[in-house]
């Protein structure tokens, strides 16, 4: 069997198994915690939608595919609409440090002044 | 030549005058002027594991942190592709909860205050805290574990970066974390409640656990009505995450409990129904859905169904 045979049979597979992709843990007849937590009505299908979407938007910042639907299932139907609304404005925590001379002259003054804090070596005054 | 006090000098000077003002951030101040009761002067949670990162992992190192002192397994590495967006370079604060949730755990983010985070401190729990290290309009978004305060030298611990013990003023904390909206969570396992814990913040954290958890969240709704016994968000919760986890019984009998205190709660009418349905009780069933559908509210229809559904099967 080909590599490439088995990977569009495991892809066909997680089609097949996943519906849209994206598992859901709801049953018929049962009004969601999330919904009563919410406190309102809310579609399923949009939850779907937005997890599906949020869903592709991993893959598109480079998430493994698998991994991907399985992040989005953690997702509360808050979160997911969250992510799916507004996830390039959202903060990414991660610590990335290239200053320009500027911003570093910048940073180094309010560094010592408290505001900020970049720089190990600066001691705020107070 | 002659010094000259231009415009442009006196504005730097002026701009420099009112930032220095306000040094001493506000919700630290107001902490030290007023103690609030109860918070001890310092704490720190010496125990908290450290796992120093460098290159943009500070979400994954320090999510690890918190799980492995919540007793889960869990190294940086075995989170990066739990929670670590490589096109941002960083991970989102929704999946840092998210992952502490697979892993079993109840991921509760704090109130904005101070002096939550602090009292979380105090009871033994280290925290997780998002950062904007620089400046709104260039951000440098951090994660860290804060681990510990003193409030005679004003100072906060943290876990942070490269650093296994870093004390950072309390004051320059304060306005890297404001940036940040305040943000800070902890992840607790279900039988334990947040020191900080308020009744919907908790249940909706419980309830988002339930998706991938139910038997972790049931442990997470029985801690909510140990706290809150009346609590109908939990009473159902609790009936929902036995239902997830198949057990009709337990969760009949949640439901039925939820309607005993509260008769006017339609979705309980309605879970109970179903439970009672399934179960094989087909007059209780019919009973608990026709007052669900007369309660009506936003989620008739969803009643219903249920009522149709019982209906539909003699």
């Amino acid at each position: 069997m080909t590599r490439q045979f088995r990977r569009m049979m495991a892809g066909l597979l997680i089609v097949c198994m996943g519906g849209m992709g994206v598992p859901l843990p709801a049953y018929a007849g049962i009004v969601s915690t999330d919904t009563v937590v919410a406190g309102a009505e809310r579609e399923r299908l949009t939850s779907l939608l937005e997890r599906s979407e949020v869903r592709a938007r991993l893959e598109a910042l480079g998430v493994d595919p698998a991994k991907a639907r399985q992040r989005v299932t953690a997702l509360s139907d808050a979160e997911a609409a969250q992510l799916a609304a507004q996830l390039d404005e959202l903060p990414a925590g991660g610590d990335i440090l290239v200053a320009a001379v500027l911003i570093f002259l910048v940073l180094l003054v309010t560094d010592m002044m408290g505001y900020t804090k970049i720089f190990p070596f600066t001691r705020s005054m107070r | 030549m002659r010094f000259q006090a231009t415009p442009a000098a006196a504005g730097v000077f002026i701009l420099a005058a009112a930032l220095l003002a306000g040094c001493a951030a506000p919700q630290v101040s107001r902490i030290i002027e007023q103690r609030p009761a109860g918070l001890p002067d310092s704490a720190e949670i010496a125990a908290t594991p450290f796992f120093p990162q460098e290159d943009y992992q500070c979400g994954p190192a320090s999510l690890a942190a918190v799980l492995v002192h919540a007793g889960r397994d869990a190294t940086p590495e075995l989170l990066l592709p739990q929670v670590y967006l490589p096109g941002r370079k960083g991970s989102l604060q929704v999946e840092m909860l998210a992952t502490a949730r697979r892993h079993r755990l109840v991921a509760y983010p704090l109130a904005p205050r101070m002096e939550d985070l602090l009292r979380e401190l105090a009871a033994g729990t280290p925290v997780v805290v998002l950062q904007n290290l620089a400046l709104d309009w260039w951000p440098q978004w951090h994660y860290a574990v804060a681990i510990g305060y003193d409030l005679a030298r004003r100072e906060l611990v943290l876990r942070s970066g490269v650093t296994r013990r870093l004390t950072m003023s309390l004051d320059t904390f304060e306005h890297t974390w404001a940036r940040s909206g305040h943000w800070a969570m902890v992840a607790l396992p279900p039988d334990r409640l947040p020191a900080t814990a308020a009744e919907s913040s908790y249940l909706a954290a419980v309830a988002a656990l339930e998706r991938v958890a139910p038997a972790a969240a049931r442990t997470g709704y029985e801690t909510g009505l140990a706290r809150w016994p009346r609590s109908v968000a939990a009473q159902i919760g609790l009936g929902n995450a036995s239902y997830a986890m198949r057990d009709l019984p337990g969760a009949a009998a949640a439901y039925l409990r939820a309607t005993m205190d509260h008769p006017e709660a339609a979705d309980a009418w309605n879970n109970l129904a179903q439970a009672l349905h399934e179960l094989g009780s087909r007059a209780q069933a019919l009973a608990a859905a026709r007052r669900a559908v007369s309660l009506g509210g936003p989620r008739l229809p969803a009643y219903r169904e249920t009522l149709d559904g019982i209906l539909r099967k003699p």
